[in-house]
């Protein structure tokens, strides 16, 4: 316990980087071109095929809904139910992720807000934590 | 260029067979597709077969050691959902290319059971944690954004499996043929909303095939029950901002049916029927419109109106679809097809769309490829 409590907790998805001060943050990508931001580094932009690598930049944490379901048959061991949902960071990126709203709240453009979490309390197999996300409500712009 | 004819095209009855290997599954539809025109593997010139999770077996190859080792090329496709359709579309331009009279293209798929999606990733499983990868979640969420847009009803989409669980009933060879009227498409198990299990896919196993002949061939072997591929497009999905972080089922269908409408030289105006991919009910109502058959936001309407049901303006998958009719990932595209060509020859019998002479065939693949058909009664 206390040795893995030590441990530095590892990205649980592919979007999330950790700053130098050690804190996490959602990493996107952006054309130097013609602007287009992406989830994940590509060797030329998937927009408009420029060889100029796209630059990666540190993401907003305010987003707003775009569109959801909720899941009440996942896979096995899976707690049910929770709503899916696809999220527009403002100012670019789109993230899937889980959203911790009551469900009468739900409506496209609803602010939200990426909170860092410790992925369900995942852990690798050598017993290192995992940092995960997900949204809560926030604030009207 | 010569014109392309499908000159046999039949499938096997999809349901459950735990007992067959794909590869058997695959030449019994290919017999049937040969018988279809009388023809032999003999006088077949390639092969192409289509499966998303059969194809690195050496599925065509399999199917030449049930039916005859000719040595002729076999090439395996792998394209998702569209699979089948890549098949057939191969064998086209094959055709068109002038180097083959005679090709046989088939779709086949023993599926995996329960539910799909959810791919395996390093670190802890996302499913949960990170929203839902399953396959009905990605539909619903694609749903979710023509409800919120146009307040499109979870009845609208049910209303997609009511019309096409009936239209199976009258389709010897659809997996399940069985009414389900609304209350009981809306009272089943919810799996993720709007989605109720009776409107996703039927997981089941199957194949389907198709002879494509070059006109040389159609016109010595006879043209009564051939019928012209006008159309044919394949498209992979085009950049859209929030692509691949939310499946877009959109844009890479709207591309193909652009190229297929403009090479046919025809529009959604003039088509008889549609088979289009209804992996999911929401998915119908999308493709009501990247296909043509309304305007942005109008498919809520079309449903309603009765329009796409047998003896509507457009019957829209009399076959039972992929909802009833089922969904054998690989075999799904080709299968298609040949209720398209059932119904351009006048031989679907009791849902049999009256004087169709031209149809479009759709599916889609998800990662993502398109798959369109025009096809027309020669």
């Amino acid at each position: 316990m206390a040795e893995s409590a030590l441990m530095e907790a590892k990205p649980g998805h592919k979007s999330i980087a950790i700053g130098k001060d050690g804190c996490p943050y959602i990493e996107a990508f952006r054309c130097p071109d013609c602007g287009a931001v992406v989830t994940e580094q590509t060797m030329a932009c998937r927009a408009c095929a420029s060889r100029n690598t796209p630059e990666p930049f540190r993401a907003k944490e305010t987003a707003g809904l775009h569109t959801w379901s909720i899941v009440y048959r996942s896979y096995p061991g899976i707690e049910v139910p929770f709503v899916s949902a696809i999220v527009d960071l403002d100012d670019g990126p789109a993230l899937k992720g889980t959203v911790r709203v009551e469900q009468e709240k739900l409506r496209e453009g609803l602010p939200l807000r990426l909170v860092f979490d410790d992925a369900g309390g995942a852990r690798d197999k050598d017993g290192a934590p995992y940092i995960g996300f997900h949204f809560v409500e926030g604030d009207a712009a | 260029m010569s014109e392309a004819y499908i000159l046999g095209a039949d499938m096997i009855a999809f349901g459950r067979y735990p007992d067959k290997t794909p590869g058997q599954l695959a030449a019994e539809a290919a017999l049937l597709a040969l018988d279809d025109c009388g023809l032999s593997i003999r006088d077949v010139g390639v092969l192409y077969c289509g499966s998303s999770f059969n194809a690195a077996s050496m599925l065509g190859q399999q199917v030449l050691k049930q039916i005859g080792q000719t040595g002729i090329p076999c090439i395996n496709v792998s394209n998702a959902c569209a699979s089948g359709a890549t098949a057939v579309r191969e064998a086209f331009v094959a055709v068109k290319s002038g180097l083959y009279d005679v090709a046989l293209a088939v779709g086949a798929e023993k599926n995996p059971r329960g539910m799909l999606g959810g791919p395996a990733v390093d670190g802890p499983s996302p499913e949960g944690l990170f929203g839902s990868g399953s396959m009905p979640a990605v539909f619903a969420e694609a749903g979710m954004v023509h409800a919120n847009r146009y307040g499109t009803t979870i009845e609208q989409f049910a209303q997609v499996a009511v019309k096409n669980h009936h239209h199976a009933t009258m389709n010897p060879k659809a997996a399940y043929r069985k009414e389900t009227p609304l209350e009981e498409v809306l009272g089943s198990e919810m799996i993720a909303w709007p989605l109720t299990k009776l409107m996703c896919s039927a997981n089941v196993d199957g194949a389907a095939a198709a002879v494509i002949v070059s006109e040389k061939k159609a016109r010595e072997l006879g043209m009564s029950r051939a019928v012209r591929i006008r159309g044919s497009a394949l498209t992979s999905d085009p950049y859209e901002p929030r692509n691949p972080v939310m499946f877009d089922a959109n844009s890479v269908t709207r591309l193909a049916a652009q190229q297929a409408y403009e090479m046919a030289g025809l529009g959604p105006e003039d088509l008889h029927l549609v088979e289009l991919h209804d992996c999911f009910a929401t998915a119908e109502l999308l493709h009501y419109e990247t296909l043509g058959l309304c305007g942005e936001g109008e498919a809520g309407r079309l449903i309603d109106s009765g329009a796409t049901a047998l003896g509507g303006r457009i019957p829209v998958n009399v076959s039972g679809g992929l909802l009833s009719k089922g969904h054998p990932i690989g075999a799904t595209g080709v299968a298609n097809m040949v209720e398209i060509v059932m119904h351009l020859r006048g031989e679907a019998g009791q849902r049999q769309v009256e004087g169709a002479r031209i149809g479009l065939s759709h599916v889609l693949g998800f990662g993502a490829a398109t798959g369109v058909h025009i096809l027309e009664k020669a």
